[in-house]
């Protein structure tokens, strides 16, 4: 919520360093947040979140009431999902769009029951719409704005908040701003960090996640989800791709693109308005982001190294100390560590659960390789080939594993390197988990397994592949 | 070996994969596969330039090293990347990311990168990527480049076996500029400031603070000096912006510069000689020291005495002269 608002007092600053009346666009803002499964905190931080929004543009002197508001869109947590008995989800989703809207959400998106499974069908998306109808139609819950104002609780826990999260704000503040602050890695780095300790609570069984850690299932039924075709989503995309650019003004269009660099050179104009017009005249996002990438250059994000986080919140030894032996033995016999690399392949975006894990196991004791987003199973292959891993572990939560899994397989086999296993996490069907053992895949993670669990199970893969 | 040095593009690749791997092996077995590997490749090898860089985390050491090595490769080089990450001194795990910041450096068919981890023994790091610069000289790439993060220790151990050391420095560094080890500066050949986009004026004040360092440190001659010998290499400061590109032609011309004049002084070939010498006495006290903690009399008295050591009942010296007289008991042991 702190970086939220640093991010939001950023943008401000910069539109009235550019010249602009505070009272002009501050009303326009619009900030999103992810609510999720801690009830009265959720609506806490959103009551403080305003609170604090409000004294922020104080400081900027805004004159218009407007401009001190703060308006917002509300996502439930996808990170809340679980795998495991998934119809329970329903149930989170609901709960946690209830604080939404008691927090004075704006507007409101609930997720789908299936999203840890696979992508929506039309079933599970009806249900997540018309878990927001009834808070609305049936419940009258909308009918008072703040209902939980004059709560002892709910104002003590608001003003811990908003002071706990006052401090951030200034701290980013003493650093330079949050563009600092992000680009020295600092921000990811707290995110990052509060990531793998909270999926150590979970795993060490701290935080109880009903059908997870606690009241599991003997036997989980399938679902029915949506199967996604990706080598026809991508050839479509590509036949439309190839459409707009035989049938859209080449010459015009680059001179849009090349106006948009020559604007992002001079720091004369206005880039957004010179984006649109090269989209309009059907110029890609890419072409625009490559327009302003020849001056700007590519941001990268930072390669967390955030070690030992997962392992100070996991201190129930059990297992852990054990595992970590087993480590340190298979090093002392076969000369080195066991290194595995963690990549994402293709475009999907998701790197907090890869990130968590490349945590955990470098705590365990593993050396793990961190690959870039979106690398193609070309580069996948050669990068863990060029730094001779045990392992590749793939993490795919955009559905696009059945593709990108056995193209990452054959890579390795093509370049020589069918020693190398790949192991899966992430958002994984059950009813795929076949295909992909079949094409040749050593293990595969869903959610809500333990991290241990599954390093310990890629440790006897890379043993028994070693032989 | 063959793989190496013959090998198709890919088959060189996981061939030289293979061998630093095989380098890096903590077995005693794969030690002597490595030391004949090494002589095998030896006379293939030395005709590289080697690079030493090193600056504290966030200093943007990987992106200057995207943008050199692909502004080398397009002047024909071939570069391989060596990085030393530290491991965890507590699990000894460790998480290696060089390459996400070198995205198009490292799909290049004329790079090779390799981060390793440090293994906690920064020494023993040195030992294997001293090794490994072999292996990439062997299979013919000419530029190779040693990267680690500054953390004091390695520096001088990368300094001790690259033809050039870099240390890179943010364009704040100067107000803090006692944080810096002086002994860090004094190892280095060319100081290069980087991100001077994003505050100029402060590149400024960063450069001409180090400059003044190095003059007090006696290293930097400035043409205005009676005894300023033009035929010699002095240490320079430079600003650059690794992101924007800028500064990486005027980095490589210091480098060639730096590498004529050392030649016309045949300090190129000494300082390698030197390190060839240091080399050997690494493997010697390496050697020495796990033969050390491996004989039966230092094993059966070590623990005790390391723990009357931690208590304060004997003297870290005394200890260590009754563990040395055990050891010389039974002689030098075959194991």
């Amino acid at each position: 919520m702190a970086f939220t608002l640093a991010d939001g007092k950023e943008y401000v600053k910069t539109a009235i360093a550019k010249g602009m009346d505070v009272d002009d666009f501050a009303g326009r803002l619009s900030f999103f947040w992810a609510v999720g499964m801690n009830f009265y905190l959720e609506i806490a931080k959103m009551r403080a979140a305003r609170l604090l929004w409000c004294r922020i543009m104080k400081g900027f002197e805004a004159k218009n009431p407007k401009s001190l508001m703060l308006r917002t869109h509300s996502q439930t947590s996808g990170w809340s999902l679980t795998e495991q008995d998934p119809y329970n989800n329903v149930v989170r989703t609901t709960i946690e769009a209830m604080a939404a809207v008691f927090g004075g959400t704006q507007s409101l998106h609930t997720n789908s029951f299936d999203e840890a499974i696979a992508l929506p069908t039309e079933f599970s998306s009806r249900i997540a719409r018309n878990t927001q109808l009834i808070i609305q139609e049936e419940t009258h819950i909308a009918n008072v704005i703040d209902p939980w104002a004059g709560s002892y609780m709910m104002e003590s826990l608001t003003q811990e908040m908003a002071d706990k999260a006052w401090a951030i704000i200034e701290e980013v503040e003493a650093m330079g701003g949050m563009t600092k602050a992000v680009d020295s890695g600092w921000a990811k780095l707290k995110i990052e960090a509060a990531a793998a300790e909270k999926q150590a609570r979970i795993d060490s069984g701290k935080d109880v996640i009903v059908g997870v850690n606690k009241y599991k299932l003997a036997k989980e039924d399938p679902i029915d989800i949506l199967a996604i075709d990706n080598v026809r989503v991508r050839d479509g995309q590509i036949d439309r791709l190839k459409k707009i650019r035989a049938t859209r003004d080449t010459a015009k269009v680059q001179a849009a693109l090349d106006a948009l660099t020559a604007s992002a050179e001079s720091g004369q104009g206005n880039l957004l308005e010179l984006s649109i017009q090269a989209i309009r005249l059907r110029a890609t996002v890419g072409e625009v982001s490559d327009a302003l990438e020849k001056v700007f250059g590519r941001h990268r994000a930072d390669t967390q190294k955030v070690t030992g986080v997962y392992a100070a919140a996991y201190d129930s030894a059990e297992g852990w100390d054990q595992l970590k032996k087993e480590i340190n033995d298979f090093a002392d016999a076969k000369g080195r560590r066991p290194r595995v690399m963690i990549s994402k392949l293709g475009q999907d975006g998701h790197d907090r659960g890869a990130k968590v894990v490349a945590t955990a196991f470098a705590d365990l004791g593993f050396d793990v390789d961190m690959g870039p987003l979106f690398q193609t199973p070309e580069e996948c292959a050669r990068q863990a080939i060029e730094n001779d891993v045990h392992a590749v572990g793939v993490s795919t939560l955009a559905a696009g594993h059945k593709t990108l899994v056995p193209a990452i397989i054959e890579e390795l086999k093509k370049q020589g390197a069918d020693d190398i296993i790949v192991f899966v996490g992430g958002v994984i069907p059950r009813q795929d988990y076949d295909f992909l053992y079949e094409a040749g895949v050593k293990g595969i993670y869903g959610p809500g397994t333990p991290i241990p669990a599954s390093a310990k199970d890629v440790l006897e893969q890379i043993k028994k592949a070693l032989g | 070996m063959q793989g190496v040095l013959l090998g198709e593009p890919a088959v060189q690749r996981r061939a030289m994969a293979k061998s630093i791997t095989l380098l890096e092996s903590t077995l005693p077995s794969d030690r002597m596969l490595a030391d004949e590997l090494l002589t095998g490749l030896l006379p293939h090898s030395g005709k590289s330039f080697r690079l030493g860089i090193s600056g504290v985390p966030g200093v943007g050491k990987s992106t200057f090293i995207e943008a050199l090595g692909l502004f080398l490769i397009a002047q024909g080089h071939r570069v391989a990347v060596l990085a030393i990450d530290p491991s965890s001194t507590v699990s000894g795990g460790s998480i290696l990311g060089d390459k996400t910041r070198m995205e198009h450096l490292s799909v290049h068919e004329k790079a090779y990168i390799r981060p390793s981890p440090s293994s906690g023994t920064l020494g023993g790091v040195a030992e294997k990527t001293r090794e490994a610069m072999l292996v990439c000289e062997a299979a013919g790439y000419d530029v190779v480049i040693v990267e680690t993060v500054g953390v004091g220790q390695s520096e001088t151990a990368v300094a001790n076996m690259t033809d050039m050391f870099v240390l890179m420095q943010l364009p704040n560094a100067g107000d803090d500029l006692q944080a810096i080890k002086k002994g860090v500066m004094e190892l280095a050949d060319l100081v290069v400031i980087n991100k001077a986009d994003i505050d100029a004026s402060a590149a400024t004040r960063a450069e001409a603070q180090i400059t003044s360092a190095l003059r007090l440190l006696g290293m930097h001659g400035h043409p205005d000096h009676a005894h300023f010998d033009e035929e010699i290499w002095h240490p320079e400061v430079i600003q650059i912006s690794a992101l924007l590109n800028q500064g990486v032609d005027s980095f490589w011309h210091r480098v060639l510069k730096f590498k004529r004049l050392q030649l016309a002084k045949q300090k190129f070939e000494q300082r390698r000689q030197g390190q060839a010498q240091s080399w050997m006495w690494e493997r010697i006290d390496a050697g020495l020291k796990q033969n050390f903690r491996g004989q039966a009399n230092v094993k059966a008295l070590l623990p005790e005495l390391t723990q009357m050591v931690i208590s304060g009942q004997v003297p870290a010296s005394t200890a260590a002269r009754q563990l040395l007289a055990a050891y010389q008991a039974t002689g030098f042991p075959k194991n």
